[in-house]
């Protein structure tokens, strides 16, 4: 039966590999092939995840392994949904795995979030890593930027904004983002965490890592304590932040950042223009306290569309289940919401690979003609694992002195060197 | 002799090296087995395999939740383990300074005190090198199997 199950995975960040890998090691001689909108494969792990900590990323060689060794097919610059909708997808595979992640900033839901100089953290993010959808540039931060949300990635932008550029070593953040942003680098930040020290979401060697940044002074206006019954990690957060309020600048000090933990935003101030955010402590009554800030940056969580998805209604997080119809099913964050590390797709993709095998004598395992029954106009453009390798090739030799990569932000240059279009034109200057 | 690969992994990235190992095994002519921690009861540890432990490092120090319940078993049931031989690597990341490698350490430490006997050298793996994980593995694994050619 396995040697003719057809498996399409839309998306190949740590989802859609993970569960590729769960599939080859369960059906040997199944079609799998994995989707990407981008020509470049491994989604957030090489846009999301920060330029300057380059050891995470390091998992793409695992996951090249799918393509290099275990005959799994690479079909990029393929966005279902235009290219090839779902309904048809679904038509020319016998399983169809979504696991096209989540890239919408979430919405804080409170007044004043319209304002021009209120930006998602997906969108910094993105343009440090040269994402070639994001397309609206360096935003305008000003002097003074307030980060809601009290997370990783809060934890990544205040870094990436802390840093100057002789801090970036050995990364690939994009250069011309990096020269953008540096014409007016902020002077302050204030961090805004929701939860108290004992349960802010953020990994304690994450806040370390913020004191070996030159030049940046920490304060933290309220006491905090940690229970001695408190977790281990709660303890080791608390003592990474002690750490940093001892590093009080000196003079050399170019960014002050300030914590804010147990604290809300009520509000963002302005009028027509950000100038501060209301803040309640969390949990009282009383006071409200502002603080002062040319923008804002949120770090909440990223959403599903409200809108329809490719016909399958509004989606919503689902712990349990992975499948959403005959032979469809998602993982990754397009199941359990934006929550987790690269590790936990792993489970995710264990579990809905499971629920898969498990489904299996239930499922339409009729001869499919697999990928090769996409559209041979979509086919003619898509990027396979030989032309991303040209691309990866050329980005590596495109690096400039103190960078690991340089990758290009345009997605027709990406296409059109992975697919061999500007012969010739590759040692020329890349912007 | 079998071997007896033995993975502990949040990431994969032991997976991967476990996998790369066992493949040395039997491209060397010899019998291997693999298995993931989560999938492997502390009651099918026997005494004549050599096991190979491949294990990283996650939150303060500590072994990789996959791992965990295996690691737990062993202390509450405490089984008399002298006489298994075993070798062990680890992953982590010197980004941890504190803690680098903690979570191999613990086991080791445990199999140990529970009588098992390891044999060649504690391999440790530095994801901050960005060298790959599996031939680090690989050459590591040489050395223990020459080092189990003398026992
Ligand atoms: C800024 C940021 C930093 C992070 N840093 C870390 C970190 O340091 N360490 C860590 O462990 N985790 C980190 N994470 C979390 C980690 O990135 C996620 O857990 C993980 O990437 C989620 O995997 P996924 O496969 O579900 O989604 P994604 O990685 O987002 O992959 C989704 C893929 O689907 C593709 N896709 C989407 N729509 C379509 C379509 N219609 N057709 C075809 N393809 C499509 C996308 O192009 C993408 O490649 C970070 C996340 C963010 C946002
Ligand atoms: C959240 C997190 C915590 C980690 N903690 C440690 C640690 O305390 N010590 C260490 O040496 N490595 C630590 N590491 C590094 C991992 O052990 C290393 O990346 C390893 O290669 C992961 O292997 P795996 O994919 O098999 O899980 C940590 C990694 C992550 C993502």
């Amino acid at each position: 039966m396995n040697s003719t199950v057809s498996i399409a995975i839309v998306g190949s960040g740590p989802a859609g590999c993970y569960t590729a890998q769960g599939l080859r090691k369960a059906l040997p001689n199944a079609q799998i092939t994995i989707y990407d909108r981008l020509a470049s494969p491994f989604g957030l792990v090489r846009y999301g995840v920060a330029p300057d900590h380059q050891n995470t990323k390091s998992i793409q060689a695992q996951f090249a392994r799918l393509f290099e060794r275990e005959n799994v097919r690479f079909a990029g610059n393929l966005e279902v949904g235009s290219d090839v909708s779902l309904k048809e997808l679904r038509s020319l595979h016998n399983i169809v795995v979504l696991a096209t992640g989540l890239s919408r900033d979430r919405a804080l839901g409170i007044c004043g979030e319209g304002l021009p100089e209120v930006y998602g953290a997906g969108r910094l993010t993105r343009l440090f890593n040269a994402h070639p959808l994001q397309t609206v540039g360096m935003p305008r931060l000003g002097e003074s930027v307030a980060i809601i949300g009290g997370g990783n990635v809060s934890i990544d932008v205040l870094r990436l904004l802390a840093k100057q550029p002789a801090d970036f070593a050995n990364t690939d953040i994009d250069d011309a983002a990096l020269a953008e942003y540096m014409q007016s680098p902020v002077r302050h930040i204030d961090f805004i965490c929701r939860s108290s020290v004992a349960n802010a979401p953020s990994d304690p060697v994450m806040l370390a890592e913020l004191g070996r940044i030159p030049g940046v002074a920490f304060s933290c206006l309220d006491p905090f304590s940690v229970p001695d019954d408190a977790s281990r990690i709660a303890g080791a957060r608390a003592k990474a932040i002690e750490t940093l309020l001892e590093t009080r600048g000196g003079p050399d000090t170019r960014v002050e950042v300030s914590f804010h933990f147990g604290h809300a935003p009520i509000q963002i101030l302005g009028d027509g223009h950000v100038c501060g955010v209301e803040l309640a402590a969390t949990g009282s009554q009383g006071a409200t306290n502002v603080v002062v800030a040319d923008s804002v940056v949120t770090a909440v969580g990223f959403d599903f569309d409200e809108d329809d998805w490719h016909g399958l209604g509004p989606i919503q997080a689902n712990a349990t289940t992975g499948q959403l119809g005959n032979g469809l099913y998602r993982t990754g964050w397009v199941k359990r919401g934006s929550r987790g590390t690269i590790a936990a797709n792993r489970a995710c993709a264990k579990s809905v690979t499971e629920e898969i095998l498990r489904d299996l004598p239930t499922l339409d395992m009729s001869t499919k003609p697999g990928h090769a029954g996409i559209p041979w106009q979509a086919l003619a453009h898509a990027v396979d694992y030989d032309a991303w390798k040209r691309l990866d090739i050329a980005e590596s030799g495109a690096a400039a002195e103190g960078r690991t990569r340089k990758k290009f932000p345009s997605h027709e240059r990406m296409v059109a060197i992975a697919n061999n279009h500007l012969a010739g034109a590759l040692g020329a200057s890349e912007n | 002799m079998k071997i007896q690969v033995l993975f502990g992994t949040e990431s994969g990235n032991a997976e991967m090296a476990a996998e790369d190992i066992a493949a040395s095994v039997r491209d060397g002519g010899q019998e291997v087995e693999i298995h993931d921690l989560s999938d492997f009861s502390i009651s099918e540890l026997q005494h004549d395999p050599v096991y190979v432990f491949i294990c990283s490092t996650y939150g303060e120090g500590d072994l990789p939740n996959t791992a965990l319940p295996f690691f737990a078993d062993l202390s509450i049931v405490g089984p008399d383990l002298s006489g298994m031989r075993y070798a062990i690597f680890g992953l982590g990341d010197t980004f941890y300074t504190e803690t680098y490698s903690q979570g191999a350490t613990k086991l080791d430490d445990k199999l140990r005190a529970l009588g098992a006997e390891r044999i060649g050298e504690f391999g440790r793996y530095d994801a901050s090198t960005w060298e790959p994980v599996g031939e680090k593995a690989v050459e590591w694994f040489s050395g223990v199997l020459t080092e189990l050619a003398v026992h």
